[in-house]
């Protein structure tokens, strides 16, 4: 690319929205989505009957509002909301430490039978989705925050010139 | 830019209504044809067929040479301008104008300067990043132009874009499309019900009644020498005065005054010796002082001229119903009567209403 066409790629960034950032949030969400309605089964019987399931709920629905805001904020350059794209990725590989992780160990005892909660193939799934949304958002927030830098210092040297 | 023939093309809808009849026309390369007429004429349904919106019932369309009569829209390779901008009111005017480009898969690169260069020619590029809402009329109607200046089409399309403006941004976005075909030239076509945007714009007129092209010139033929009443009582402002007159013995006999006739009009008129005409008379032309007995009912003033309403000596009928144009200030009072003569006569056949000219017979 010559580096006219990379002015012209960095001045179209005034008029144009950054869709990349924002549709991996946006894919991000959906992603979780597909790992929230996995989780739970209700044939092992009340080992999910913990304050954990409240907190998991809750902690989706602040997570797809949070998620949803950053992909707004990114559209329109914003670096910090980058940022919050990154920190939202890492807790999504974190979360495969807290419920499928321990529920891949555990066994109930339903009927007198011991009986696994959660599979291999539950769980790999569950980890396919939270790493995939984990990637999405935090690609999305260094795309975001590189182009806001690329941005910023288009602007500046415009300002320059025209002064 | 192109040449556009239209050939013998006919409108007929399905209910077997007609709403245009052998419209014959070539427009040159370059040149801003505009097509005027009164609602329901026909002219925006034929802006609508050269565009490929509406099929063509019968004739051709030839594009450079090339029939396009059954080419559709997409591929016509002409842009048009609609009266109610038809913008995306969810995307930025900077979108708005890079979204034709960006359905036919074009270089994003190019697209962008594509766009600036539109937006620059417009005055747009502070307002790149609004919405269309955020706008006034005059620059949404710029946004609806630069949404074709980008695709560098071969012919414009214009359908009455300026009639959603107040008259001050008419005016103002009028010398802009002037400016812009000068600027291009690029060949445009363009439907307007306002005669003034017709005069102002066109190097040619072609003014329409009923379906049928009444006549085919420049704005100034079109003044002088009308083909016929409709284009005669169409063009101009406050519009011309008709009066039936007799042709008799080298005079124009009516029942308020005679008038001598010129040899000129003499010899124009010499197949009517005898025989009653319409004389046209614009009001333009009706100068204070003379022969002709006029009863004033109403005056305006307009600064430099004055705009006299009345009525031919005594009697009160629509046929001797008369508007002058004066020039200057006068102050005349309802119920005055005062004598005007006319500087430029125009002559109709009463039967046929096409204009008697030297030669014509």
């Amino acid at each position: 690319m010559t580096s006219e066409e990379k002015t012209i790629q960095r001045d179209r960034m005034r008029f144009t929205k950054n869709k990349a950032s924002s549709g991996l949030a946006l894919l991000a969400i959906l992603l979780n989505v597909f790992y929230f309605v996995s989780i739970y089964k209700s044939d092992v019987g009340t080992y999910y009957y913990t304050i954990l399931i409240g907190a998991s709920i809750i902690y989706n629905l602040v997570f797809m509002l949070a998620v949803f805001l950053c992909s707004e904020g990114v559209k329109n350059y914003k670096a910090s909301f980058g940022y919050a794209m990154i920190v939202i990725g890492a807790l999504q590989i974190i979360r495969i430490f807290i419920l499928p992780m321990h529920a891949s160990k555990a066994t109930i005892v339903i009927k007198e039978v011991e009986t696994i909660v959660m599979g291999p193939g539950q769980f790999t799934r569950l980890l396919v989705y939270l790493i995939a949304s984990a990637a999405c958002l935090i690609a999305g927030g260094i795309i975001a925050i590189y182009k806001s830098r690329e941005l910023a210092q288009h602007e500046a040297a415009l300002e320059q010139k025209a002064a | 830019m192109a040449q556009l023939s239209l050939q013998h093309i006919d409108k007929i809808y399905d209910n077997n209504v007609q709403a245009v009849f052998d419209f014959n026309l070539d427009v040159k390369d370059g040149e801003l044809i505009v097509l005027v007429g009164p609602s329901g004429c026909g002219k925006s349904t034929t802006l609508r067929m050269v565009a490929g919106l509406e099929d063509i019932s019968a004739g051709h369309l030839l594009l450079d040479g090339k029939d396009i009569t059954q080419t559709p829209a997409k591929d016509r390779d002409m842009a048009m301008v609609f009266q109610n901008y038809a913008l995306y009111g969810h995307m930025t005017i900077y979108e708005n104008m890079a979204f034709s480009l960006t359905l036919r898969k074009e270089d994003p690169n190019v697209i962008h300067k594509k766009v600036l260069a539109a937006a620059e020619v417009l005055g747009l590029t502070s307002q790149l990043n609004k919405k269309p809402s955020q706008l006034s009329g005059g620059q949404r109607q710029r946004v609806a132009m630069g949404r074709s200046i980008v695709r560098n089409p071969k012919v414009f399309l214009f359908d009455e874009p300026l009639s959603n403006l107040d008259a001050k941004l008419r005016g103002a976005t009028r010398r802009e499309i002037l400016l812009l075909h000068k600027r291009l030239g690029a060949t445009m076509l363009y439907v307007t019900h306002d005669q003034t945007e017709a005069l102002t714009l066109a190097d040619r007129i072609v003014c329409m009644s009923m379906g049928h092209v009444q006549q085919v010139g420049t704005p100034l033929e079109l003044y002088d020498k009308p083909a016929n009443l409709f284009v005669a009582s169409f063009i101009g402002l406050p519009p011309m005065n008709f009066f039936d007159v007799k042709v008799d013995a080298g005079k124009l006999v009516h029942d308020e005054f005679s008038l001598e006739l010129t040899p000129e009009q003499k010899e124009t008129l010499k197949d009517y010796n005898g025989k009653e005409i319409t004389l046209g008379v614009r009001p333009e032309d009706i100068v204070a002082g003379g022969e002709i007995p006029v009863h004033v009912f109403s005056n305006e003033n307009l600064g430099m001229n004055t705009l006299v309403h009345g009525h031919l000596g005594n009697t009160n009928t629509p046929k001797n119903k008369i508007t002058a144009k004066l020039r200057g200030w006068c102050d005349y009072k309802e119920g005055d009567d005062i004598k005007v003569s006319f500087k430029t006569m125009h002559f109709f056949d009463k039967e046929t209403t096409n204009a008697i000219r030297k030669g014509d017979n």
